[in-house]
C-alpha cells in the first residue's frame, strides 16, 4: 500500500486525494440518505397498524352485511359474494397474532382472532341453517352472529383508536427526531467537509513539500552555492524524478569544478616548473663563467703581469695588462652597485683600449662629454654592454671603419648619454623586439659578459622607476644605430674618499 | 533526513487519525440515532405469556376493583401469566354479561367475574366451563353454577363485626328507646353474600342485646340498575321524614355517597355510618368523624387468590371451593395507620 502510492505519480496522487475525498462525502451522504429514507419508511409505517385494522373492520363488515343479504334474498349471488367475503375475511384473521402480549394492543389482537374465528364458525353454521331452512336455528345463530359482529367491531374501534392515539404520539416524536436528524446530518456533513478540507490541504502539502525543497535548492545552486545539501528523494513521481535529475546535475556540476580545479593547479605547476628550470639554467650558467674565470685570481694575476712588464719596460704590455685588469676589476667590484657616469665611461674607454689592442685599433673611438654630470650616479654595466653590442652588432663587419661615439650632455633635469656607432643600423622590429625584452640573442656571443640588453633596461627601470629609460634610433640599414640613455640628474655626494 | 521521514509519517499518522475519526464519528452518531430512534419504538412491555386470565367486575375505575385488580396483575406476571381488566380498553360499556360472552369467544384462559346469583351469569358460567375455561367467582358468588372456586370475604363475620359496631353505637345514643339501622343493599340482590351479611348483623344484635333499647333492622334497598341510580337513591332516603340512626353499607360507592350526603345534608353526628373499603375519601371521613367505622378489605389478596385459584386449578385440576380475604375494621381508634400510608392493603 504504502510503497504503491509512493509510486504513484503526480497526476495519481491527486485525483486520489479528490477520489477519496469525494468518495467520503459520498458514503457519508449515502448513510445520512439511507437513515432518512429508513427514518420516512418508519412515518409511512406509523399508521400501517391503523390501515390494516380499518381493512379488517370492512373485511368483517362485508362478511356480515353479505349473510344478511343471503338470509334476507338467499340468492346465489350473494352466496358467492359471502364466500368470498369468508375466505378473505378468514385470511386476514390468519394473519393476525395470537400471542398473549404485555402491550393492550397484542392481546386485543388476540382476543379479535379467538372471536373472529367463532364468529366465522357462527356465521358458517348460520348459512347452513338457511340453506337447511331451519328457520329456528338460523335465526338465534344470526342473533349470536350480529353480537359477536358487534363485539368484534368494538374490539377493533377499541383497538384502532388506542393505535391510533399510540402512533399518533409516535408519529409527533418521529417527526421530531427527524427534524433532529436533520440538524445532526448537517452538522455530520459539516464535520466531514471540514475534516475533508484539512485532509486535503495535509495531503497536497505533502505532495507540494519535496516541491518546495526543490525550488528552494535551485534557488542556492542560482546563487552559487553548489554545497547545498542534496534534497531526499521522497516518492517516484515525477516530482521525484526532477528533484533526482537535480542532484545528479549539482554532484555533475561539483565534479566539473573539481576537474578544472585541478587541470588549472597542474597547470600551474608546470608553469613554475618551466620557470624555476629557467632560472636554474642562469644560475648553472653563471656558475660555470663564475668557475670558469675567478675574478681575483684573473685581476691578481693581471696585476702581476703588468708588475713584470714595468719591471721588463714593456711600457704597451704594461698598459694593456693593466687596463685588462681594470677592466676585470670593476667587474668584480661594481657587480650590482650604484656607480657614477664617470666610472662607467672609464669602463668602456677600458673596454674599447681592449679590443683596440686585440683588433688593433680597428674601432674609432669618439667621446664627448659634459663634465658636470660625471658624478651623476647611475647602475653599474649599463655602458659596456651597450658599447658591446655595437661593436658586435654594429661594427664588427666594417673591418677597421667602425666608429662609435660616445656623448654624455645634460637636458633639463634628465642627463642623456648616447652611444652611437656606424654599423648596420637596426631594422625597426628588432628595436621594438629590443625595447620589449622579447628579443632573444642567438647564443651569447664569446668574450661577453652575458649582460643582454632587456637585462640592461630592467636594470635601468628599476633605478629611474620609470619606464622611459631607453630610446633606439636607427636610421635604416647600415644607417647606423643610436641608443640614448635617460638617467634623474643625482650627484653622489661623496667622491671617492 | 530522518527529520523529514519523521515528519512524514507523523503527517500520515495524523491522515489516517482523521479519517478513522471521521468515520467512528459518522457511524457512532448514526448508530446513537438508530438507538436512539428504537428506544421510543420499542418503549411497551414485549414479553409475551403463557395465560390470559381476564378480570370482569362493574365499576371497574373504583379504588376496591382496581386494587383487587392490581393484586391479581402482580401475581399472574410472578406466574407468566397476564391479567386483564376485561372492558378497560374497549370504546363501548358493556355489561358483565356481554364481557363474560367476549371472554368465553376470545378463548381466554380463565376468568375472574365479580358474579351474582342471577341465571344468566350461571349460564354463561357454564358455558365458560363448558368450553373448558375455569371461572373463579369474586366477591359475589354464583353457587348454582360450575364455578371452580370463590374467592370474598367472610360475610357472616363482617355481619357479625358490623353488628357489634351497631351496638356500640346504640349503646353511645343512650337516649333514643329504639336505634334504627338501616342497611343499604342493591336492588337486584341476586347476591347471595348481602343476604349472610345481613343474618351475620341480625345474629350480633340477638345475641348481645340489651333490654335497655330496641334496636329496628330495615333494608334499604338501592336502585343500581342504571349509572347514577345509586346516588339518586341513596338522595331518597334523606328525604324520608324518619331519618336511620345508623346506616350500614355494602360497599365502596355506597359509602361515599351517604358520607356526601350526611354532609350536605348536616346530619353529621346524628346519622352514624358504617362503612366499606378503605378508600382516602372514606379513611379522611372517619378522621373527621363522620363515617364511624369502615371495614379495611385485603384486596390484594383477594385479587392474589383469584389468580392462584386458577393457577392452582390448571395444576391440579381441581382448586378449593372457597377463599377467604382478610378483613380489618377500622374506627377512631387506628385510623391514623392507614392516613398515614394511605391504602396500606395496596401493597
Amino acid at each position: 500500500m504504502k510503497i504503491n502510492l509512493r509510486k504513484l505519480s503526480l497526476q495519481g496522487k491527486m485525483s486520489s486525494i479528490y477520489i477519496l475525498a469525494n468518495l467520503l462525502v459520498f458514503v457519508v451522504t449515502l448513510i445520512l440518505l439511507s437513515g432518512i429514507n429508513s427514518m420516512s419508511h418508519d412515518m409511512d409505517m406509523v399508521y400501517q397498524d391503523n390501515l390494516h385494522l380499518n381493512e379488517l373492520s370492512a373485511a368483517l363488515t362485508d362478511v356480515q352485511d353479505s349473510m344478511t343479504d343471503y338470509l334476507n334474498a338467499k340468492t346465489s349471488d350473494s352466496l358467492e359474494e359471502f364466500y368470498r367475503n369468508e375466505q378473505t375475511y378468514s385470511q386476514m384473521v390468519l394473519e393476525l397474532n395470537d400471542d398473549i402480549t404485555g402491550t393492550s394492543f397484542g392481546r386485543m389482537e388476540r382476543s379479535i382472532k379467538h372471536m373472529s374465528e367463532k364468529y366465522l364458525d357462527i356465521v358458517g353454521q348460520t348459512i347452513e341453517a338457511k340453506r337447511g331452512r331451519n328457520v329456528e336455528k338460523y335465526r338465534v345463530r344470526y342473533e349470536s352472529a350480529t353480537q359477536m359482529y358487534d363485539y368484534i367491531n368494538t374490539y377493533i374501534y377499541s383497538l384502532n383508536n388506542e393505535q391510533f392515539k399510540n402512533n399518533s404520539e409516535n408519529y409527533s416524536e418521529l417527526s421530531k427526531a427527524f427534524r433532529s436528524f436533520e440538524t445532526v446530518s448537517m452538522l455530520v456533513l459539516f464535520i466531514v467537509i471540514v475534516g475533508n478540507v484539512w485532509v486535503i490541504v495535509k495531503l497536497t502539502g505533502t505532495i507540494i513539500s519535496p516541491l518546495k525543497d526543490l525550488a528552494a535548492s535551485a534557488n542556492e545552486v542560482a546563487k552559487g552555492n553548489f554545497d547545498t545539501e542534496l534534497i531526499e528523494v521522497q516518492a517516484e513521481d515525477e516530482i521525484g524524478v526532477v528533484t533526482g535529475a537535480f542532484n545528479q546535475m549539482v554532484i555533475s556540476i561539483r565534479q566539473y569544478i573539481e576537474r578544472i580545479r585541478q587541470s588549472m593547479e597542474t597547470e600551474r605547476a608546470m608553469k613554475e616548473k618551466e620557470l624555476m628550470m629557467e632560472a636554474h639554467l642562469k644560475d648553472a650558467k653563471l656558475k660555470y663563467l663564475q668557475a670558469q674565470i675567478n675574478p681575483h685570481f684573473l685581476f691578481n694575476t693581471l696585476n702581476a703581469g703588468a708588475q713584470l712588464a714595468m719591471m721588463e719596460g714593456a711600457d704597451k704590455t704594461y698598459e694593456y695588462v693593466q687596463n685588462m685588469a681594470e677592466f676585470f676589476r670593476y667587474n668584480v667590484k661594481k657587480g650590482d652597485e650604484t656607480v657614477t657616469i664617470r666610472e662607467e665611461m672609464e669602463l668602456v674607454d677600458n673596454y674599447i683600449y681592449i679590443l683596440n689592442v686585440r683588433f688593433s685599433g680597428d674601432i674609432h673611438y669618439e667621446k664627448k662629454v659634459d663634465k658636470s654630470i660625471l658624478n651623476v650616479e647611475m647602475p653599474s654595466m649599463i655602458l659596456q654592454p651597450i658599447v658591446e653590442n655595437c661593436v658586435n652588432h654594429g661594427i664588427r663587419e666594417l673591418a677597421g671603419n667602425g666608429k662609435i661615439k660616445l656623448s654624455a650632455y645634460r637636458m633639463d633635469d634628465v642627463v642623456c648619454i648616447s652611444i652611437k656607432d656606424n654599423g648596420i643600423g637596426m631594422s625597426r622590429e628588432t628595436i621594438e623586439q629590443v625595447m620589449n625584452g622579447t628579443y632573444r640573442d642567438k647564443g651569447l656571443s664569446a668574450g661577453s659578459n652575458g649582460i643582454g640588453m632587456d637585462n640592461v633596461i630592467a636594470r635601468l627601470k628599476l633605478f629611474s622607476e620609470r619606464d622611459d629609460v631607453m630610446t633606439i634610433i636607427s636610421e635604416g640599414e647600415n644607417q647606423g644605430t643610436e641608443v640614448i640613455i635617460y638617467l634623474q640628474m643625482k650627484e653622489r655626494e661623496e667622491e671617492d674618499v | 533526513m530522518k527529520k523529514t521521514q519523521l515528519k512524514k509519517s507523523s503527517n500520515a499518522w495524523v491522515i489516517v487519525t482523521t479519517f478513522s475519526l471521521v468515520l467512528i464519528t459518522i457511524t457512532v452518531g448514526v448508530f446513537a440515532f438508530r438507538f436512539y430512534l428504537n428506544g421510543f419504538k420499542e418503549v411497551k412491555d414485549d414479553n409475551t405469556y403463557e395465560q390470559y386470565y381476564v378480570m370482569i367486575t362493574e365499576e371497574r375505575k373504583s379504588s376496591f376493583w382496581q386494587s383487587v385488580y392490581r393484586g391479581a396483575y402482580e401475581r399472574g406476571l410472578e406466574e407468566n401469566v397476564y391479567v386483564d381488566m376485561l372492558g378497560d380498553n374497549l370504546s363501548q360499556e358493556y355489561s358483565r354479561e356481554n364481557l363474560m360472552r367476549i371472554a368465553i369467544s376470545s378463548a381466554v384462559d380463565g376468568i375472574i367475574v365479580a358474579a351474582d346469583e342471577s341465571d344468566e351469569m350461571t349460564q354463561l358460567i357454564n358455558e365458560a366451563a363448558s368450553e373448558g375455561i375455569p371461572v373463579v367467582t369474586l366477591y359475589g358468588d354464583n353457587t348454582h353454577s360450575n364455578r371452580c372456586s370463590f374467592v370474598g370475604v367472610g360475610n357472616y363475620n363482617l355481619g357479625r363485626e358490623y353488628g357489634r359496631q351497631v351496638l356500640k353505637i346504640a349503646d353511645e345514643k343512650r337516649d333514643k328507646q329504639s336505634v334504627k339501622v338501616a342497611v343499604l343493599v342493591n336492588a337486584y340482590a341476586l347476591d347471595s353474600g348481602q343476604n349472610i351479611f345481613c343474618s351475620g348483623i341480625q345474629d350480633a344484635i340477638d345475641q348481645e342485646k340489651s333490654e335497655k333499647f330496641e334496636i329496628e333492622i330495615s333494608l334499604i334497598s338501592v336502585d343500581d340498575t342504571n349509572a347514577f341510580s345509586v346516588e339518586e337513591s341513596i338522595r331518597d332516603i334523606f328525604m324520608e321524614e324518619e331519618l336511620p340512626d345508623i346506616i350500614v353499607c355494602l360497599n365502596e360507592l355506597n359509602t361515599t355517597c351517604v358520607y356526601q350526603a350526611v354532609v350536605d345534608y348536616n346530619k353529621v353526628g346524628q346519622i352514624a355510618i358504617l362503612g366499606y373499603f378503605d378508600s382516602d375519601t372514606i379513611i379522611n371521613a372517619i378522621d373527621r368523624n363522620v363515617i364511624n367505622a369502615t371495614i379495611s378489605i385485603d384486596t390484594g389478596q383477594m385479587g392474589r387468590f383469584c389468580v392462584d385459584a386458577l393457577t392452582e386449578y390448571y395444576e391440579f385440576g381441581n382448586t378449593s371451593q372457597y377463599f377467604t380475604a382478610d378483613v380489618t375494621l377500622i374506627d377512631k381508634s387506628n385510623v391514623s395507620d392507614y392516613l398515614e400510608g394511605g391504602d396500606v392493603n395496596e401493597n
